[in-house]
């Protein structure tokens, strides 16, 4: 049976004129895994907020949605609540109290139930998730990914039939973003529980759902199992191709068919089939050459802590960045790499050790919010320049080459993440600086975007600035940095030119990498993959 | 002390016994009470916190009673008993007591509430008024949550600020002035906007369906009834010799206690276990669950 069936279901935005979804008819059958993805602003958001009528927004509805066979606006309030979970983006603005185990309750709370049956479904969850030993802590006191558990583990404590993700991972390092989302395959295995989810990683979650459907502009363009729906995108050089896991686009790339491969190890088992006859011996990488020039950051024997006696931070750090350079610094969480940045911006000294940074500094934070400081985007551009004789003009000249034209009038707040990133890059664009320092610039944005931004980035350094940036997002970095270190333990494990250094490694490196490494010695891309092996095959 | 068995005693009866010790240690200027809470309070403080209560005792408490001890003989001339004169303002021994009394007070008064701090947690506080008012309850665990986390914002703001050259740290005093109110307007968009996602994740949850439930995370066990019985009777006790006025005392015009007599003596009883009432109940929970010290 359907828990959700969408019949020609299309939805305006109170006050527009075009719908915002159109003619939607598809239905999530009981303990489906369904992930739906699409490009920034292509309805994903809208259309899953639907299907929870307390959160959905105000506007025009034709068609109808049937929630177990009953209209769902005829459902009781007190079934939508506990029959739908839904999980957001933000771990931060969903948790609602302050202790752990008020979290976990709240929902129960709210639906009345009494304190000895809160008790027990709470302690339930708890042990489910594995999270019993935070039960007494503070919220604040848990990382990014621990909340987000937790907000999915106070839905799932309601006993939800259906649970709907808004890109649960999205602010999540790559290690939380993982258990997260193992977390929500046990509740779809084990508990049976239908999940929807809306999600940009799709190197990961495509594995784990059956069947995929793909939005574009309000409806949807694809409805089918994972393997079809990533050869579709392919086939019709849809922009989402670009998100596909690597196995899937390396093999499609080179002409593969249904059924493609999916993870690492079945692109791995693909790629043996495909290269059976030319198999080449696999080269030595490449050796490394030492860089000469002004460097734009230099940083000599650096030691720092947060606190007097504390633990170090960065330990004994020397550090070369040469100018107008992409430099990636990548590693775990707490390995001190955005600490590297702070004491490259001046935020922190270092105890000990030397720092020199040539040129003007600008730094792109984590959060773009909290550059904004004006009500428009144009006045809050317009305000870094102070009084400046051709302010108007510079901020045009900046809005162009970030693409922002159309929304200067916007508050800043109001724009989409991807937007927001490429605002606060605006921002501190105007500043004119010969260095930028950006902590995950990545985070949240779609394949589409990323591009982009890679192609601004391009720009800069063709103007003269020096770029260091520190991500999570390996397969930005293969494909981007000129540079890249890794992390570890405040200091730098491995440094090195991008593609020898992810081919040196042999676990913190692309997919595409853990694909071919057998074969290829210099594959780091997957068009490195690919252009490896048009080049065999003549 | 290993182990703080009265912390866990029920909300209840912890709101009622600091409320009972600080009132009465407010209000009663009888010397021998006075003395009682405040050696009482001293005591349980420093076995909670041994360093920072010395800290505080002596930075903050000691300069702050001698001051008090100081002045009001010098502005409070009141008292038939003068002990010298300064420029022609008569210094009373009355008004010295007064001083010495009020300083003693205001000590004690100030040792409770940092022991409160530390038993009351803001926890406690929202189980106990949940009853009573329950959405006032889940708004104070709501700005508990705020807190933290506004705190860390306008960290975040002023450090990204300070990324682009416009900290509060940075050019001249009007400019880091108006840098800083731009954070303070910024930080109340922020709030409003994110404070609408949290709305949404309430309602999704089912925030405002017709009656909603509580979950009482501390049980009033047996235990519980006991203490609340003994502390109850303890507090009436006290409260039956203040309308008797056995703890009342005069200043001025000149100093004057109420005669001890075998009930006045039975009070000085009642009250010293109320003030070590923790202490006491620490230690026989120590000897009784834990084997001994």
């Amino acid at each position: 049976m359907a828990v959700f069936k969408l019949e020609d279901f299309s939805f305006t935005y109170a006050g527009e004129t075009n719908p915002a979804l159109h003619d939607i008819s598809f239905s999530v059958t009981e303990g489906e895994f369904l992930l739906l993805c699409g490009l920034s602003g292509c309805g994903k958001t809208t259309l899953l907020r639907q299907l929870k009528p307390a959160i959905a927004p105000r506007g025009r509805r034709t068609g109808e949605i049937l929630f177990n066979g009953q209209p769902l606006r005829l459902a009781p309030p007190r079934s939508q609540a506990a029959e739908i979970g839904y999980v957001m983006q933000s771990p931060e603005e969903q948790a609602v109290t302050d202790k752990v185990w008020h979290e976990l309750a709240f929902g129960l709370e709210n639906l009345g139930l009494e304190s000895r049956a809160i008790r027990l479904r709470t302690a339930e969850m708890a042990s489910f998730f594995g999270i019993q030993d935070w039960f007494e802590r503070d919220v604040s006191s848990l990382s990014g990914g621990q909340k987000q558990l937790l907000n999915l583990a106070a839905v799932m404590a309601m006993q939800p039939k259906v649970l709907l993700l808004d890109e649960p991972t999205s602010q999540l390092d790559p290690i939380a973003a993982a258990d997260f989302l193992a977390a929500v395959k046990k509740i779809n295995v084990e508990l049976g529980v239908a999940v929807m989810m809306v999600e940009q990683r799709l190197q990961e979650v495509f594995p784990l759902a059956d069947r995929v459907a793909v939005m574009d502009r309000g409806a949807i363009l694809i409805d089918a199992a994972p393997r079809n729906a990533g050869l579709k995108l392919m086939q019709t050089h849809h922009p989402m191709a670009r998100a596909l896991p690597s196995a899937m686009q390396i093999a499609g790339a080179l002409g593969g068919d249904s059924p493609l491969p999916l993870t690492v190890r079945e692109g791995r088992r693909w790629l043996r089939g495909f290269l059976r006859d030319g198999a080449p011996a696999r080269e030595k990488p490449e050796q490394e050459s030492k860089e000469e020039g002004e460097p734009a950051v230099l940083m000599k024997d650096c030691w720092f802590a947060y606190e007097k006696n504390g633990t170090d931070i960065i330990r004994d750090l020397s550090l070369r960045i040469p100018k107008q350079k992409l430099f990636c610094i990548l590693g775990g969480n707490g390995t001190g790499k955005t600490t590297a940045l702070r004491l490259m911006a001046g935020l922190q000294k270092p105890y000990r050790g030397k720092i020199r940074v040539s040129g003007k500094v600008a730094v792109l934070p984590q959060n773009p919010q909290t550059l904004f400081l004006k009500s428009t985007l144009a006045a809050d551009l317009a305000d870094m320049l102070g009084f400046a004789e051709n302010r108007d003009a510079k901020v045009k000249e900046i809005a162009e080459l970030t693409e922002l034209t159309a929304l200067l009038g916007r508050h800043p707040y109001d724009l989409s993440g991807g937007e927001q990133q490429r605002a606060a890059l605006a921002k501190v664009l105007l500043t004119q600086p010969d260095l930028l320092l950006m902590d995950e610039p990545t985070k949240g944005l779609d394949a589409h975007f990323k591009i982009r931004f890679s192609e601004i980035l391009r720009t800069l350094m063709r103007r003269g600035v020096s770029i260091v940036m520190v991500s999570h997002d390996i397969e930005f970095c293969a494909e981007n940095a000129d540079l890249c270190a890794l992390f570890f333990n405040g200091n730098v494990a491995a440094q090195g030119r991008a593609c020898p250094f992810f081919a040196g490694n042999s676990f913190y490196t692309t997919a595409a990498n853990r694909i071919s490494r057998e074969w290829f010695a210099q594959a780091v891309t997957n068009g490195d993959v690919v252009e490896q092996c048009e080049k065999i095959q003549g | 002390m290993k182990t703080n068995d009265f912390a866990k005693l029920h909300p209840v009866i912890l709101f009622t016994y600091f409320t009972a010790v600080i009132l009465f240690s407010m209000f009663f200027m009888h010397p021998v009470f006075l003395a009682i809470s405040f050696f009482c309070g001293f005591l349980w403080a420093v076995s909670l916190a041994p360093r920072e209560t010395l800290r505080f005792t002596l930075k903050c408490i000691l300069p702050l009673a001698v001051l008090m001890t100081v002045i009001n003989p010098m502005i409070n001339h009141a008292g038939l008993t003068v002990l010298l004169y300064v420029n022609d303002r008569p210094i009373t021994l009355e008004a010295c007591a007064y001083g010495a009394a009020s300083a003693a007070m205001f000590s004690s008064v100030l040792l409770w509430f940092s022991c409160s701090n530390r038993i009351m947690t803001a926890e406690k506080f929202i189980s106990l008024f949940g009853r009573a008012a329950p959405s006032f309850s889940l708004l104070l665990s709501m700005v508990m949550r705020f807190v933290p986390r506004f705190k860390a914002q306008t960290r975040a703001i002023a450090e990204a600020q300070d990324g682009l050259g416009r900290g509060v740290d940075s050019g001249s005093l009007p400019t880091r002035a108006k840098n800083g109110m731009k954070i303070l307007s910024i930080l109340t968009t922020w709030a409003l906007e994110n404070g609408v996602i949290t709305a949404d994740s309430m309602r999704a949850r089912g925030y405002g369906l017709p009656g909603r439930g509580r979950f009482q995370i501390y049980r009033f066990d047996s235990r519980d009834k006991w203490m609340l019985t003994i502390l109850s009777a303890l507090i009436f006790a006290v409260l039956f010799g203040f309308i008797k006025g056995e703890n009342s005392i005069r200043y001025f015009p000149f100093l004057s206690l109420p005669p001890f007599s075998p009930f006045s003596f039975f009070l000085y009883i009642c009250y010293f276990l109320l003030c070590s009432y923790p202490m006491l109940f620490n230690a026989v929970c120590e000897v009784k669950y834990h084997g001994g010290f």
